[in-house]
C-alpha cells in the first residue's frame, strides 16, 4: 500500500501534514464509483498551491459532478522529493493517496513562468514521460495545462497533450464529458485529441507546425487538416451565475493565503499597458452585491475561517462598491471576521464608508504608481495621478498610519533617468506631506518603502513588442535610484533582475525553448521562483547547450508585423488594438478606461455585446 | 459562563497535525460549529480554548484533553455531535464532561511504544538487554529545556508498567512525569536504550494512553 510507504517516512520531513491530505473540506470519492478522474496539479509546494483560488473553484466544480473525481497534487519540497525518489514513491494525490499516473487527466495550472521546470519534475516523479510524443497511444493519462501562462505556453507546447485557453468552469467539464465518451468507446489518445479540438478553447499543440526564419523569428504556424487555425479562449458569459464553491479545503498547516476568498469581478477596465491580466481576462464582468454577500457568508460559515478577502484585479471598480462593502463589513464585524481589502482605492469613498473601512483595514498602505513621473505613467496608461496618491496618503496619515509602501517598475518603454529620479522625488514628497500634517501620528517617524521590479514585457499587452532592459541598464538605474534617495525614511528594495530576464524569455518564447527548459531541469533546476533554488548559471548553460540566446527573446524589439509565437491563440483582444496602444504610448497619450469610453479592443466582436450598458 | 472539558482522540492522518496547527485549526472548527463559545475579552478577542498537554507530532492518542467555555448551556451530547460532524478523519470527541481536576493537577502520562526489530528472532535479545538496561544505576539523557540542554537521570522517573512481546513487535507501556512543570517524552528512554542496544529496531506506533493526576488518579 502506498499509504503505508508514505507514512513510514512522513515524520522525517518538514510539515508532514502537507503530504497526507484529510483536511476539513476535502472531498474523498471512491475511485471505483467514479467515471473520470482529474489530478489537479499545482506546480509548486502545498503552501503556495493551496492559496490559489482557481484550484479551489475547479476542484469543487468537478467534484460537484457525482461521477467525476478531482484530487489535489502539489510539488513535494526537496526533503520529501529525495525520500520519494529513493523509495519509489510516485507522485500521488492527497485525497485517495493514489499515484497520479493512474488518473485520466493530469492537469497543471500555469500561473507563472518560473514554475515550468516544476511541471517536468512532477511528471517525472509521477512516472509519466515528460515529452508528449513519448507518451503511448493509451487514452490516459491526458496531460493538460490551463491558467494565464497558457496564452503563450509555446515553450511548454512539447510537454502537453492539451492546453485550455481562458476560463475553465465550462470547458473543463465539456472536455471530461467528451473524454468519458471516448473512454467508453476505447479510443486512442490521438482519436480523443482529434475530437477535442472541436471544443472552443481546446488547443492541441502537436497538431500545429511552426517554421522559423533564418533570423530566428517565426515564419509560419500551420495547423493540421481539420484542426482550427486559430484557437479562441473561453469566457463565462453570465459571471454572476457562474459556479462558486460554498466550501474550501481548510489546511491544517499555515499557507500563504489562509482565508476565505470571494471573487468579486473578473477582467479589468483600466487597460494599464504593461499588465497582462488586464487584457487576458477581458471583458470586465462583476458579481452582484447579493451574490458576493451570500457567497462570502456561505464560505465563512462552512470553512470556519475568521478572515475574508475579496479577490479581483481592482475591487474599487465594482459598480456597487459602497453598498457591497458596507453590507459585507456589517456581516464580518458582527461575526468577528477580519475583512481584508487588497487593491482598494479609498479616495472616492464617502465619509461614512471610510470610517467603516478604516476600522477593518489594519494592514499597511500600499500603492502601485509603477512609474516615477506623470509622463511615464501616461506612457503605461496607469491612470493614477500624484494628487490621488497624496490625497489618499493624507487621509491615511490623519487616520494614524505612518508607513507607506510604493511599487514601481524599472525599464519601462521610453524610460529616462528623469523617471528614475522621479521615483525618489515622489517618495520624498510623501515624507514631506507627513510632516506637514498637524494631525499626524505623534512620536513616530514616517517610513516610505520603495519596491522596484524589472519590467517584463508580456504577450497580449501593448508592450509585447518592446525589448526588456539588459542587466547592465537595470543595474545602472538601480544605482541612480539609490543615489537619489537622501533620507533614511525612504527604503529601497528590488527584485533579482536575473529572474526577470528568464521570466521575459519564457513569457515571449517559442517552441524551441522546450529543449532549454528540459535541459535546465535535467541539470537540476526546479522551484526557480524561490530565491534559494534559482540557478541562473545552469539556465544560461542550458541556453548555450541548445544554441539559443536569451537576449533574442528578452531584449529584442519586435516589429508590428512580426509573427508572434502566440499568433494562433486568440484572447479576444486584437493585435491591431495592441499596435494602436503601443503607438499611443510612444506619444505619451492615455486611453480612457472601458467604463468611460470603449476603445475598441476587439472583445465585443467576440462577445457580440457591449461590455457596459 | 459554562466550563466544558472534552476528551478526544487523535489518530490516523490527524497524527501529522502539529500542536500549533491543531490550535489554529480548532478555532475554525468552533467558528463553524455555531456553538456559543466564550471569547476572551482582551484587545484581540478569540475563542478561549485550552489543550491540557501538547502531543508530539506523530503520536496517536485516545485521551487528549481540550477545555473551553460556553456563554450558555448546551447539552454534552449535542456538543459532542456538533463537533464530531465537523471534525475530519482521525479527530473525534470521545466524551464531554464538566472539569473535575485543574490542568495543573496533571502529574503523569502513560504511553505505549511499539518497537520493531529487524528480525523477530531478535526479540528475545531485545528483552534481555532491556532488562539489563533497567538494572543500570542511572540512565542519563540530554533533555532540551527552555534554558538549554541539561543532563537528566530518567531512571527514577520512568516506570515501565508492561512489556508485551508480540511476534511482529514489542510493545512497551510506560508511565512518565507530565504536566505544566515537568514533561518527559517516551522517546528519551527509547533513544537511550537504542544507543546501547545491540539489536537494531525502529519505533512503530506511539500512543499516549492515559493522563493522570500526581497521585495516580485518572485526570478528569
Amino acid at each position: 500500500m502506498l499509504r503505508e510507504k508514505i507514512e513510514k517516512y512522513l515524520l522525517d520531513v518538514q510539515k508532514p501534514s502537507r503530504y497526507i491530505g484529510g483536511e476539513m473540506g476535502s472531498i474523498i470519492k471512491n475511485p471505483d464509483e467514479t467515471d473520470v478522474s482529474f489530478a489537479f496539479c499545482f506546480p509548486d509546494t502545498y503552501d503556495i498551491g493551496m492559496s490559489h483560488l482557481g484550484m479551489k473553484i475547479l476542484y469543487s466544480l468537478t467534484n460537484s459532478r457525482e461521477n467525476y473525481r478531482c484530487e489535489r497534487v502539489f510539488a513535494p519540497s526537496e526533503d520529501f522529493e529525495k525520500i520519494m525518489r529513493e523509495n519509489d514513491i510516485p507522485l500521488y494525490s492527497l485525497e485517495n493517496l493514489q499515484p497520479v499516473r493512474e488518473f485520466d487527466f493530469i492537469g497543471f495550472t500555469m500561473q507563472y513562468e518560473l514554475s515550468y521546470t516544476n511541471v517536468l519534475n512532477m511528471l517525472d516523479l509521477a512516472g509519466v514521460p515528460v515529452w508528449q510524443k513519448e507518451r503511448s497511444e493509451n487514452l490516459s493519462p491526458i496531460v493538460v495545462a490551463g491558467g494565464p501562462c497558457v496564452c503563450n505556453a509555446e515553450p511548454l507546447a512539447d510537454f502537453f497533450d492539451i492546453m485550455i485557453l481562458g476560463e475553465g468552469e465550462e470547458v473543463n467539464l465539456e472536455l471530461m464529458d467528451l473524454y468519458y465518451k471516448h473512454k467508453q468507446k476505447g479510443s486512442s489518445r490521438t482519436e480523443f485529441l482529434r475530437d477535442a479540438v472541436n471544443i472552443q478553447g481546446v488547443y492541441v499543440p502537436s497538431f500545429y507546425n511552426v517554421e522559423y526564419n533564418i533570423d530566428g523569428t517565426v515564419r509560419s504556424i500551420t495547423s493540421d487538416e481539420g484542426v482550427p487555425a486559430v484557437i479562441h479562449k473561453r469566457i463565462i458569459s453570465d459571471f454572476d451565475k457562474v459556479y462558486y464553491p460554498d466550501n474550501f479545503v481548510v489546511p491544517f498547516t499555515e499557507i500563504v493565503h489562509d482565508r476565505a476568498s470571494v471573487e468579486v469581478l473578473r477582467g479589468c477596465i483600466r487597460g494599464c499597458r504593461f499588465c497582462q491580466a488586464g487584457f487576458l481576462y477581458r471583458p470586465f464582468r462583476e458579481k452582484s452585491g447579493e451574490s458576493i454577500y451570500s457567497q462570502a457568508k456561505a464560505l465563512c460559515e462552512n470553512t470556519g475561517y475568521d478572515e475574508l478577502s475579496l479577490a479581483s484585479l481592482s475591487t474599487s471598480d465594482h459598480s456597487d462598491i459602497s453598498d457591497m462593502l458596507s453590507n459585507l463589513i456589517d456581516y464580518t464585524e458582527k461575526n468577528k471576521i477580519n475583512l481584508s481589502l487588497p487593491s482598494l482605492r479609498i479616495d472616492n469613498f464617502s465619509e461614512e464608508l471610510l470610517e467603516k473601512v478604516k476600522k477593518v483595514r489594519k494592514s499597511g498602505l500600499t500603492f502601485a504608481p509603477e512609474a516615477g513621473t506623470q509622463r511615464l505613467r501616461d506612457v503605461i496608461n496607469k491612470n493614477v495621478t500624484e494628487d490621488e496618491i497624496m490625497n489618499t496618503c493624507r487621509i491615511a496619515f490623519e487616520g494614524g498610519y505612518s508607513s507607506v509602501k510604493l511599487y514601481f517598475m524599472m525599464g519601462l518603454p521610453t524610460e529616462t533617468d528623469e523617471d528614475i529620479v522621479g521615483i525618489a522625488e515622489l517618495a520624498q514628497r510623501i515624507v514631506d506631506l507627513f510632516y506637514s500634517i498637524p494631525e499626524r501620528p505623534k512620536g513616530r517617524g514616517v517610513q516610505v518603502s520603495i519596491s522596484t521590479a524589472t519590467f517584463v514585457p508580456k504577450p497580449f499587452t501593448p508592450f509585447e513588442f518592446e525589448p526588456q532592459d539588459t542587466r547592465e541598464m537595470i543595474e545602472r538605474k538601480q544605482k541612480l535610484l539609490i543615489d537619489s534617495v537622501k533620507t533614511k525614511k525612504i527604503k529601497v528594495s528590488w527584485h533579482n533582475s536575473d529572474v526577470s530576464l528568464l521570466e521575459a524569455v519564457l513569457a515571449r518564447g517559442d517552441r524551441r525553448l522546450s529543449k532549454v527548459i528540459y535541459t535546465a531541469w535535467k541539470n537540476g533546476c526546479k522551484f526557480d521562483s524561490w530565491g534559494e533554488h534559482f540557478k541562473f548559471d545552469v539556465w544560461m548553460n542550458a541556453f548555450k547547450e541548445c544554441g539559443l540566446e536569451p537576449e533574442f527573446y528578452a531584449c529584442r524589439k519586435r516589429e508590428y508585423n512580426e509573427i508572434m509565437p502566440w499568433e494562433h491563440l486568440d484572447y479576444y483582444v486584437s493585435k491591431d488594438f495592441f499596435i494602436r496602444e503601443n503607438m499611443k504610448a510612444r506619444e505619451f497619450k492615455t486611453t480612457p478606461n472601458c467604463r468611460e469610453k470603449c476603445s475598441g479592443c476587439g472583445v465585443t466582436a467576440m462577445t457580440r455585446r457591449a461590455c457596459f450598458d | 459562563m459554562i466550563k466544558v472539558r472534552t476528551v478526544f482522540e487523535k489518530k490516523g492522518r490527524a497524527k501529522y497535525i502539529s500542536h500549533l496547527d491543531l490550535n489554529r485549526f480548532i478555532m475554525r472548527v468552533f467558528k463553524r460549529s455555531g456553538l456559543p463559545i466564550w471569547y476572551t475579552e482582551g484587545f484581540n478577542p478569540h475563542p478561549y480554548i485550552v489543550f491540557a498537554m501538547a502531543l508530539s507530532l506523530g503520536f496517536e492518542s485516545d485521551c487528549e484533553i481540550m477545555d473551553f467555555n460556553l456563554t450558555e448551556g448546551v447539552s454534552f451530547g449535542k456538543i459532542k455531535k456538533i463537533l464530531n460532524d465537523i471534525l475530519p478523519e482521525g479527530l473525534k470527541i470521545l466524551y464531554v464532561t464538566t472539569p473535575e481536576h485543574k490542568i495543573k493537577d496533571i502529574g503523569k502520562a502513560e504511553y505505549s511504544v511499539e518497537c520493531i526489530t529487524e528480525n523477530p528472532e531478535e526479540n528475545e535479545i531485545f528483552l534481555t538487554e532491556l532488562q539489563k538496561f533497567l538494572e543500570l544505576p542511572e540512565i542519563n539523557v540530554e533533555k532540551k529545556t527552555k534554558k538549554g540542554i541539561k543532563l537528566v537521570d530518567i531512571k527514577p522517573l520512568t516506570e515501565l508498567t508492561n512489556i508485551i512481546n508480540k511476534s511482529d513487535n514489542i510493545v512497551l507501556n510506560m508511565r512518565l512525569p507530565a504536566g505544566t512543570q515537568n514533561n518527559f517524552n517516551p522517546m528519551l528512554f527509547i533513544d537511550a536504550f537504542s544507543a546501547v542496544s545491540s539489536v537494531r529496531f525502529e519505533t512503530g506506533k506511539i500512543s499516549r494512553t492515559g493522563i493522570l493526576c500526581a497521585d495516580g488518579e485518572v485526570f478528569k
